[in-house]
This record gives C-alpha cells, sequence and structure tokens, in this order.
C-alpha cells in the first residue's frame, strides 16, 4: 500500500512501541500507589511528562516552555477538556463567586475559526446548546483565519478563543502568534481580561514548529497517533489552571482522571522526542515532496491545488498536507479508484447529498467554488514517504483522472 | 407440542378450474418457506391448517405474514375433545384479546363431530359465561364484536381468536416471471414486492457503476434483494459493470439528454437479461412525474428499446404511500442508507422534461451503445438468496 494518508493516521513507529511496551510491563504498577513498584511507575510517568515537555520546547525554538502536562486518552480529548471546563466557569459566575462577573441576560462567549476540526467544533455547538455564544470566523479563500477577524470578534462576555495551528484538510497554518495578540488587544480596548487561547496542535506537532512560547497560548492539544505513536493517547497542555467537568480519581493534577496509560505516554513521549529532534531536517524532506506533488499537480490538465493559489515552498502551509481537487471527478470516486490502485488519500468531500454538507465544512468555509470542493482529495506524508510514492500516485491519478472525468 | 395455524386463503376462492393450480402454488410455497422442518398441511374447503412443532412457530409466523395468496392467519389452540379443555382455549384466546385491547366478544362453535355431547350453540353460550366470569372487563356482542372466540370440534378441537392480516394477492409462482430494476433507491424494493404480491417470481438486475459508485452501494442493493426475497420466496440478483456504458454515454450524449440515454441503456441491458433468464416483463420503481425523468415522454422513450414489457406497479402511487410500505416491507431503512446508487456528476443540471421521441430514439440508436452493453451483460455477476438467507437477515429461527 503506498499510505499517503498520514494526517489521519501513521504507521506506528515499531521500535519505539516494543521500548514502551516492555516499560509497560516492567512497570505495570499504578502509578498513584504508594508502594515501591508505584512510585518506579510514577517516574517513568514523570520521566516521560518531562520529556515530553522539553520536546515541546523544543519544537517551538525555546529552552523552556514552562506550564503544565497533562496525558488525556486523545487529542480529542485534549481539546474537550478545556472548552467544557467553561461550563464550571460560567456556572461559578451565575453564583456571583467567579472572578468575572456577568449579567444573567449576558451569554458567555466563544470564538472559534470555521475550520476546526470536529473535535473543537461539534464542542462549541454543544456549548452554544448549553448557552453559550458562538461566534465561527470564517478563513479568507487560501484557508487562512485572518488574525484582525478574530479581534473584531471578541465581545466583553468572550472566555476562549480556539485555533488550530494547522488545517487538517488543507495543511494551512495559522498564524497563531498574531491571532493572540489581536485577541489581547481587542480585549485591552474593551477593558476585559484576555480571553483563553486554545490551539489544536494535532497536525503541527512534530510536523512545523510550534508557537507556545509567546504567553498568548493558553492551552495546546496532542495526539500521538499523528506522529507514529499509538492510538488512545494524547496530551493537553496549559499554561493556566484548567477547573475540568469531568472528574474522578484526580490522576494528572485532576486534568484528566483515570489511570494513566503508560505504555500509551511512554510511546507518545519517545515519539515526540524523536520527531522535535529531527523536525528541521524532516521538514527540508516534505518540502522537497511537496513541491514534487504540487509541480506534478498542475501538470495533469486541469487539477489544481487547494487552494489554488498554493505554491511549493510557502511557509503559510504545512509541506505535509495537500490537498488537491480534480474538476468534473467526485472526490469520493477518484479516493476509490486510487484505493484500488493501492494508493491509500483520504477525501473529505462526497458524492452524495446525504454527505455534502457534512463532509465540505472546511473547504465551503473557505469559499471554495463547489467544483472544487466536491472533487477535492487530500495527500499527506510522513518521513517515510518517498519520492517514488509521490511519483505514483501522479502517475496514477493522471491516468485514472483522464479515464473517469466526465 | 405442536402449533396450529388456521389459515384462510384470499383471492384464490374466486378462481374456478383453476383453483386447484393456484391452491397446489400456495401449499408448495409453504412448504418451502418452512423448510425442512417437518411442518404439515391439511385442506378443507376454504381454508388450510399448518401444523408445525412449536419451536418453529416463529418461522410458522414470518412465512404467513408474507406469503402472498393467503388472506390472513390465526394462531389456534388444538385440544382434546373435552368441554373443560375447549374452555380453557377459549380463555387463552380471551386473555391474548384483552391484553390488545379488546372490550366485546362473541363465541361462535363448528361442530362437524355429532357425539360431541353439546350443541355448538351450546358450547358457544357456555364458553361465552366462562369468558365473562373470569374477564368481567369484556361483555358480549353478538353483532358487532371486536373479536370472535371460535370453536370447531371435529377430529379434535380447535380454539382460535384474532386473524392476522396476510399479504393477499396470488401465490408466487401463478404469474410470469418478473426483472426488476433494482436500485439502492426507495420505490424500486417497493414495486419488486407488489409484483411479488400477484404472484411473480422475480429476479433483478442492478448496474454498477464502480468506482462511481462504492461497493457498500452495491452491499446495500445485494440487502434490498434479500428483502424483497421474503415475499416472492428466492430470488436472483444480476450485477451488471456499467461503468464503461456510463462513460460512452457521458462522452458521446448530450448533457440535457444524458439520463436519458443512460435510462435507455439499462432498458436494452435489462431486456436482454429478460431474454438470457425467460422473463417475461420487466419491473420498474417509476412513478408518474416523481423526478424529472418519469414524465410519460421520458418513459416512453427510455422503454423504447425494450421487447418485453415495462410494468410500473407505483406510476400512480404517491411518495408518501410508496416509503409507508417500504416501511411496512422493511427496505425503507436500507434504502435511505447513504451510498448513491448513481452518481451525480450523471445528472444533467436541466434533464430535458418533454424530449421527442422521435429524435431521442434516433439519437439512442446513433450512440451504438448496443456492443458495450452486450459486454456488460455477458460480464454480469449472479447472486442468488433463497428463503433460508431471508429467515437469517430477518434473524428468524
Amino acid at each position: 500500500m503506498n499510505y499517503l494518508d498520514w494526517a489521519a493516521t501513521t504507521p506506528p513507529d515499531s521500535a519505539i512501541a516494543l521500548q514502551a511496551l516492555h516499560a509497560s510491563f516492567d512497570h505495570f504498577a499504578n502509578p498513584s500507589s504508594q508502594h515501591r513498584a508505584g512510585k518506579a511507575a510514577r517516574d517513568t510517568l514523570e520521566g516521560s511528562r518531562a520529556s515530553f515537555l522539553d520536546s515541546l520546547a523544543l519544537a517551538s525554538g525555546v529552552k523552556s516552555l514552562g506550564g503544565d502536562l497533562a496525558f488525556t486518552a486523545s487529542g480529542t480529548e485534549a481539546d474537550q477538556i478545556p472548552l467544557l471546563s467553561l461550563l464550571k466557569l460560567a456556572k461559578k459566575n451565575e453564583s456571583g463567586t467567579g472572578a468575572i462577573r456577568t449579567s444573567a441576560t449576558e451569554k458567555p462567549h466563544l470564538v472559534i475559526s470555521a475550520i476546526e476540526h470536529a473535535a473543537i467544533d461539534a464542542q462549541a455547538e454543544t456549548l452554544s446548546r448549553l448557552g453559550f455564544a458562538v461566534t465561527f470566523v470564517k478563513p479568507d479563500a487560501d484557508g487562512i483565519v485572518r488574525p484582525s477577524k478574530i479581534g473584531e470578534a471578541l465581545r466583553s462576555t468572550t472566555r476562549l478563543v480556539a485555533v488550530m495551528a494547522v488545517n487538517n484538510e488543507t495543511g494551512a497554518i495559522q498564524d497563531i502568534d498574531a491571532i493572540g495578540r489581536s485577541a489581547a488587544s481587542a480585549a485591552s480596548s474593551l477593558g476585559v481580561r484576555t480571553p483563553l487561547f486554545h490551539v489544536d496542535c494535532v497536525q503541527a506537532l512534530g510536523k512545523v514548529p510550534l508557537r507556545l512560547s509567546g504567553g498568548l497560548v493558553t492551552s495546546a492539544a496532542f495526539s500521538a497517533h499523528k506522529i507514529q505513536g499509538p492510538k488512545g493517547v494524547g496530551a493537553l497542555w496549559h499554561s493556566k489552571a484548567i477547573d475540568p467537568l469531568a472528574v474522578g480519581g484526580g490522576q494528572e493534577s485532576g486534568i484528566r482522571s483515570g489511570t494513566e496509560n503508560l505504555f500509551g505516554i511512554h510511546a507518545f513521549a519517545l515519539c515526540a522526542a524523536k520527531a522535535a529532534a529531527s523536525l528541521d531536517e524532516r521538514l527540508l524532506r516534505a518540502r522537497a515532496l511537496e513541491r514534487l506533488l504540487l509541480d506534478g499537480i498542475h501538470a495533469i490538465p486541469g487539477a489544481c491545488a487547494v487552494p489554488p493559489s498554493r505554491v511549493a515552498d510557502d511557509p503559510r502551509w504545512s509541506p505535509w498536507i495537500v490537498s488537491a481537487a480534480f474538476p468534473g471527478l467526485g472526490g469520493e470516486v477518484l479516493a476509490r479508484a486510487l484505493s484500488d490502485a493501492d494508493i491509500a488519500v483520504s477525501t473529505g468531500s462526497a458524492c452524495s447529498q446525504a454527505h455534502k454538507t457534512k463532509g465540505r465544512r472546511v473547504l465551503d468555509a473557505m469559499g471554495l467554488p463547489e467544483e472544487l470542493s466536491f472533487s477535492s482529495i487530500r495527500l499527506s506524508f510522513g518521513p517515510d514517504t518517498a519520492d517514488a510514492d509521490v511519483e505514483a500516485f501522479l502517475s496514477t491519478a493522471a491516468d485514472l483522472y483522464r479515464r473517469l472525468k466526465t | 407440542m405442536e402449533t396450529l395455524f388456521l389459515i384462510k386463503p384470499g383471492e384464490i376462492l374466486l378462481k374456478k378450474e383453476n383453483q386447484k393450480e393456484f391452491t397446489r402454488r400456495l401449499i408448495q410455497q409453504l412448504h418451502k418457506r418452512m423448510g425442512d422442518v417437518g411442518c404439515k398441511i391439511e385442506e378443507f374447503p376454504g381454508r388450510f391448517f399448518l401444523s408445525v412443532d412449536e419451536r418453529y412457530a416463529e418461522r410458522a409466523e414470518f412465512v404467513l405474514s408474507r406469503c402472498p395468496g393467503l388472506n390472513g392467519y390465526s394462531k389456534a389452540y388444538v385440544c382434546p375433545k373435552t368441554v373443560e379443555s375447549i374452555l380453557e382455549a377459549a380463555g387463552l384466546v380471551a386473555a391474548k384479546a384483552l391484553a390488545a385491547g379488546k372490550k366485546v366478544f362473541k363465541v361462535e362453535t363448528r361442530r362437524s363431530d355429532k357425539s360431541f355431547p353439546l350443541g355448538s350453540y351450546a358450547m358457544s353460550a357456555k364458553a361465552g359465561e366462562a369468558i365473562l366470569d373470569t374477564f368481567p372487563a369484556l361483555s358480549v356482542d353478538v353483532h358487532e364484536p371486536d373479536f370472535v372466540v371460535n370453536i370447531e370440534i371435529r377430529e379434535r378441537a380447535y380454539v382460535y381468536g384474532h386473524t392476522e392480516p396476510g399479504p393477499r394477492g396470488l401465490p408466487s409462482g401463478t404469474s410470469g416471471k418478473g426483472l426488476l430494476l433494482l436500485s439502492g433507491g426507495i420505490d424500486s424494493p417497493v414495486a419488486g414486492y407488489m409484483m411479488a404480491k400477484r404472484g411473480a417470481p422475480l429476479e433483478c438486475v442492478y448496474f454498477h457503476a464502480y468506482p462511481y459508485t462504492s461497493v457498500e452501494a452495491q452491499r446495500k442493493v445485494e440487502h434490498l434483494a434479500l428483502r424483497i426475497a421474503a415475499w416472492c420466496g428466492s430470488i436472483r440478483l444480476w450485477v451488471v459493470p456499467f461503468t464503461d456504458v456510463q462513460i460512452q454515454i457521458k462522452k458521446l450524449a448530450n448533457e440535457d439528454a444524458t439520463t436519458i440515454m443512460l435510462r435507455s441503456a439499462m432498458m436494452e441491458a435489462a431486456d436482454s437479461i429478460a431474454f438470457k433468464i425467460g422473463a417475461d416483463a420487466l419491473i420498474t420503481g417509476e412513478s408518474l412525474g416523481q423526478v424529472a425523468s418519469q414524465t410519460m415522454e421520458n418513459m416512453a422513450i427510455t422503454e423504447a428499446p425494450a421487447n418485453h414489457p415495462v410494468f410500473r406497479p407505483l406510476i400512480g402511487i404517491d411518495k408518501e404511500d410508496t416509503v409507508n410500505m417500504a416501511k411496512k416491507i422493511g427496505t425503507f431503512d436500507i434504502s435511505i442508507l447513504p451510498y448513491e446508487d448513481c452518481c451525480v456528476l450523471f445528472s444533467p443540471k436541466h434533464p430535458l422534461l418533454k424530449p421527442s421521441f422521435k429524435d431521442l430514439t434516433a439519437v439512442y440508436r446513433e450512440l451504438g451503445l448496443s456492443p458495450l452493453i452486450e459486454e456488460s451483460v455477458r460480464k454480469a455477476e449472479r447472486f442468488v438468496y433463497k428463503y433460508r438467507d431471508v429467515l437469517e437477515d430477518f434473524g428468524v429461527s
């Protein structure tokens, strides 16, 4: 299988997985137990945490990042925790004991980008049903959210801003620093406290430099299986205290209760370290693949990148993710035909009416013409992807497009 | 223990010389569907009795409620010919009716065994009294009862109450064979069901346009065919690879006419299969005016390539009624699964509403699709579904 769907999930690093498995056998005890075996497991866990924080610092280009880290069961959960904690905050405010007071008629407010992963988007929908006001900020036609639009969306009641670091469909890198500054300055003109700023970094970790060090981001979510770690592990970094909605035994400093998945966490920390250490070198390689792919797509008559303005080496895009449109051929159809040719790609678009609105939320938010969004597929690479893989895709896709285009 | 069902045939009874043949078909179908469970069917004037080990009572009810040719059936209690056991059985029938919300009843007794000590009237009166004693909530009205407790005293005593409705219609195999053009939609399975009820054995044809349509879409159609087999007893499905034909149409035809050309090509292919399998008619789920391609003018053109008659049992049926039927026969939930049977890319933005028969049939002939269509028919894959597959699908033991 020519696997070009790394943004969906990645092939596990088996050496790391085995190493982590043995660590989890050696330290099977509950890290919360008071006996010696428990303490040894706790030491392993804390070692992973320290190592992961080091990796985040390294990927952010700083010596030390500060903040706290809680391991979670997924990237989605790491997104949910800060968002759902707002429910408790809103309750406190209602009873008048919280730091921020709002009148009963003023709904607490969220600003999120219209291109967030469902982990954020669906959560915001839920919060809106539970009494929150939500503003969805659309990106420009290139899929990039203009930072000033975040500031403009801010209200005195805004509790949280969420914008992802790298979009999972287009690879568009959002200007997190500028967005944070825009929110902070808007809050200061409104004379209110700067809202929380959560950044979904699931497609950023180990792929592009992180932007967590500027003091603007208050929480960030990560997922292990996007960087060759196991599924079922995520992490939530945060620089401000979080009072989570879901509680239990108080593990992970109370942020995420439940006995820790030592195997998954250990593997995640090792994968993060490996990816952070080789980030520059990997990026260079990815840029070369991106160029090869984008040049190849532009050479196929009728096909184009999504957004069409995207060119190789543009720092505004993660080179690991490329969306392309083949007008006249449904993305789903092309993906199916490629799958038969043993090439794995993803599609957000769908042939059927039933999927129409759901599958193209991100591309629709960009205002992409239907002809393009309907016919787009997503390709994503990893460090193991070879030039030959991209070339094989290009020749197969060109051939299929010629044959199946209608 | 044995469970007995009283079966009431319907339209068969209207037949004169053919009644015997129709009856034979019905009994044959019942045996075929009940399978190897040792069920016994006895024929009496105007009714049948089906007896089967009680382990298979659920299967019998499944079969009886879906076997065309019967109007209704009742589960009967068989008991020794003593007054006490008959009263006990009558009490069971009344309890069931009461639980179903019935309030007013009467008792009817038929006594063919004249050695039984009580006369028909006396037996009815005694049973009525006993039921009233046990269930004070019930009352008697011999003119307009909610339910009837029937007692028949013959070689044994039979007691039965409420009659469950059967599908009516004619037994499978009494009409010619139909080839159903089955899509993944709501209508065509219902069209198949309606023809199955008229006694037509069915085969189905599905046009698969991989990769434009997914494997999941084909699985869905296979499942629908299986659901239709619950009515006609067994079914065969022909999956015709139609991608090349579609591409050719897209290449050669005007965009506005692609739908008409595609449907004409499907008719031609179905017609060819009908010859191959000895089918007597084609069946579609078309309903007048439902979509742009189902106007009279369009249908006249699309059926032109077919030599067999094209039956459209839904032609005058409202969508809502079709949906209700689809729900009743268990195809609706499958039909609405979100896999397209025909890619939207093949639907023109402005399909022709009042095309000219002369022009369009000529355009179709000029496309010269016949060799491609014949090749696709040759490559068709056949799926066979037996009644035991139906039982398994519905989880009936």
